[in-house]
């Protein structure tokens, strides 16, 4: 138990929960800007891994880190303008067109790396560049402090500043009021002469920017590679994260997070040689708790201020 | 108007889907010695005769070991046995599957019909038994042969506790620390019997060696891989042998970022890395491989030679050159790769008997596991 304790509260450890929350952080924002405007981006696994791809591809042609990542936001945008033409122009749903997507990535980015690596498996032959790590100098210099937060990766300093820009677009900016009365009552919001397709039209395309930049850390800030199949599921994972977060960003960067040290949990757990099944069960049952938690919270407070469904 | 949009949109999803199926059905005709017109007939295979081997894979090429591996033992039929080969991706969906099988057992030309992994014995017995006339090999599982059923089945089994017995010696003897690291995709029996000979192959140079042991939960998650060993690093190890197929890139960026030594597996992952990333190469210690290619070829040189001992199933290790291990770094000292060598042949010679973890109870193998723990 002493070497459990002594794993969780090194400062490696902390290291790692931020590490492994940033593509949760960055695809959950992603799913908060499009739910509050009252669509639902169910296609972050695939803009994530596509935009991966796009950034490692572009990375290597123009050998250049940063025209990497703005194809994989240039990715990601395209993919928000496809949705959000599917389901608001043509009025295809946007579940169906969220999960085509995710079907068509998979397979599509298979695709695309075969035809430029020759190599269905994994981009080792592409010579990719990674963003740079960053060294913050003062904070940098505190001894347990700095080594907790300083030395990420610059996409996961993006991650976190990106909480505070949608926040301060959500409450402090008119669009952001319009993208909420929008999620609110897209009729209520229409009679008063707000644009609900062009408002929904922005909100996808900052969606897909943002899951763009989870994707584009996947393959060019955790990994310098990109492999198949290698979100492995934390597009779905920030669905749940969003939904634990109640809307907020704030709330949504602490559900991140809980998922992150439950990650992080996870993996230093199975080194301390507490069986596996177990151990991988942490980030799972930590939702369920999580979700019950999160409604019995909700329902004493409506309780509180009267309100009985 | 309204309905020529709706089936606009259903079209545009349509097509969007459709990108994703057209990746799977590729299929790649091996090239062909002989002129079109000399391909062999259909019928059992008389020995002497020039065979015609479909191989299907039940995956896509491009894994840089097991199905890539079985493609290259086409290549090595067509030019060693002067057969015609022709290599069918069956992709990963798994519908897809039986409908190939038995498209392959309809089509006459067809002498042998190869299939590989667990997860295609039950369909191939199934199949098997309705095509009695047909051959088929299946290589890395074997199928039901109780009551006397798929006679004309014949299964390659690998001892890759062989390999990984190799691999513990390479490990155990150039880890400083004393301390090992395993990262394994998913807990099954395959995967174990790789930890089983690992763990005897560590134990056998140094007594008190620790383990330090890990499992993904699935073949792709790249980052999660990376992060275990991380982990494991810090625990002290510095040699991790990964065995988690495209997952374990993440063991080898792990390890590479932080100076450690990975042993790859199933194919030489040093090579791959060579030309493209030369530091990441520069930390594989060694590849523990399952030599599919050489396997394959041997059986159809024997059904060619009409030997082969079909309804049967044959488990080939470093004997037969089935297993090993791949290209050393060049840091591996001489002294090193001689007690390897040594300790192959006393495994070729049946003086050492590797522990498998195949017919071992959970617990016998927690128990191999606990000996090693840290």
């Amino acid at each position: 138990m002493n070497a459990v304790m002594a794993t969780i509260f090194s400062a490696s450890f902390l290291f790692s929960v931020i590490r492994l929350t940033t593509p949760i952080l960055l695809a959950a924002l992603a799913a908060l800007i499009t739910d509050r405007a009252g669509v639902m981006n169910i296609g972050l696994e695939g803009i994530m891994l596509c935009s991966a791809l796009a950034g490692v591809v572009a990375s290597a042609a123009f050998h250049s880190a940063f025209l990497g990542l703005i194809f994989a936001i240039i990715t990601g945008v395209v993919f928000g303008l496809i949705m959000a033409y599917s389901a608001l122009n043509l009025k295809a749903d946007i579940i169906l067109v969220g999960i085509a997507i995710n079907l068509m990535a998979s397979g599509g980015t298979i695709f695309v790396l075969y035809s430029i690596c020759g190599d269905k498996g994994n981009s080792t032959s592409l010579k990719s560049l990674t963003m740079p790590s960053i060294n913050i100098p003062v904070i940098g210099n505190i001894p347990v402090l700095g080594s907790i937060l300083s030395g990420h990766n610059l996409l996961t300093y993006i991650a976190f500043l990106s909480v505070f820009l949608i926040w301060l677009l959500l409450y402090k900016t008119p669009l952001g009021l319009r993208i909420r009365v929008v999620g609110e009552n897209p009729n209520a919001a229409e009679s008063v002469g707000i644009n609900v397709r062009k408002i929904q039209y922005i909100v996808l395309i900052i969606s897909g920017v943002l899951a763009s930049i989870g994707g584009a850390y996947m393959s060019m800030g955790y990994m310098d590679k990109f492999s198949r199949d290698m979100v492995a599921g934390r597009g779905f994972i920030a669905l749940a994260a969003e939904a634990l977060g109640t809307g907020t960003p704030v709330g949504i960067m602490g559900s991140s997070l809980i998922f992150g040290a439950a990650d992080a949990l996870a993996t230093n757990l199975q080194v301390l040689n507490i069986p596996v099944q177990f151990v991988q069960m942490i980030p799972y049952a930590l939702t369920i708790v999580g979700l019950i938690v999160y409604s019995v919270m909700r329902n004493r407070k409506e309780k509180k201020i009267g309100i009985s469904k | 108007m309204k309905i020529g949009k709706r089936l606009l949109s259903a079209l545009l999803i349509a097509a969007m889907s459709l990108t994703f199926a057209l990746t799977g059905c590729s299929s790649q005709e091996a090239k062909s010695e002989e002129p079109a017109g000399s391909t062999s007939q259909s019928g059992s295979a008389a020995s002497g005769k020039k065979l015609n081997v479909a191989i299907l894979l039940n995956g896509t090429l491009g894994d840089k070991a097991f199905f890539d591996s079985a493609a290259n033992g086409a290549k090595m039929m067509e030019s060693e046995l002067g057969c015609t080969t022709k290599v069918i991706e069956m992709t990963a969906d798994e519908t897809k599957w039986v409908p190939a099988l038995t498209d392959a057992s309809e089509n006459p030309d067809y002498d042998i019909i190869i299939v590989g992994t667990w997860q295609m014995s039950e369909k191939l017995a199934q199949i098997a038994a309705q095509y009695p006339d047909k051959k088929y090999i299946i290589f890395d599982s074997s199928v039901d042969y109780t009551d006397g059923k798929c006679s004309n089945v014949y299964s390659i089994e690998y001892k890759q506790n062989e390999c990984s017995f190799l691999a513990g010696v390479a490990g155990a003897l150039t880890s400083k620390t004393g301390k090992l690291g395993f990262v394994g995709g998913m807990e099954n029996t395959v995967i174990n019997d790789f930890l089983m000979g690992y763990i005897q192959g560590a134990k056998a140079v140094n007594p008190n060696i620790k383990i330090l042991i890990s499992y993904v939960g699935n073949f792709t998650d790249t980052a999660h891989a990376k992060e275990l060993t991380l982990a494991q690093i810090n625990q002290g190890a510095d040699v991790i042998f990964q065995v988690a197929s495209n997952a374990g890139l993440g063991v080898i960026d792990g390890c590479a970022a932080k100076g450690k030594y990975v042993i790859g597996v199933d194919s030489d992952q040093a090579l791959a890395f060579q030309s493209s990333d030369p530091a990441k190469a520069q930390s594989i210690l060694t590849s523990a491989l399952k030599r599919v290619d050489i396997s394959i070829t041997k059986a159809v040189k024997e059904a060619q030679a009409g030997t082969l001992k079909y309804g049967q199933s044959e488990s080939l290790g470093l004997a037969d050159d089935c297993v090993g291990l791949g290209t050393y770094n060049k840091n591996v000292t001489k002294d090193v790769q001689d007690k390897v060598a040594e300790y192959a042949e006393k495994i070729k010679s049946g003086s050492i008997k590797v522990d498998s973890a195949f017919g071992k109870s959970t617990s016998e193998i927690e128990a191999a596991r606990k000996s090693v723990r840290p």
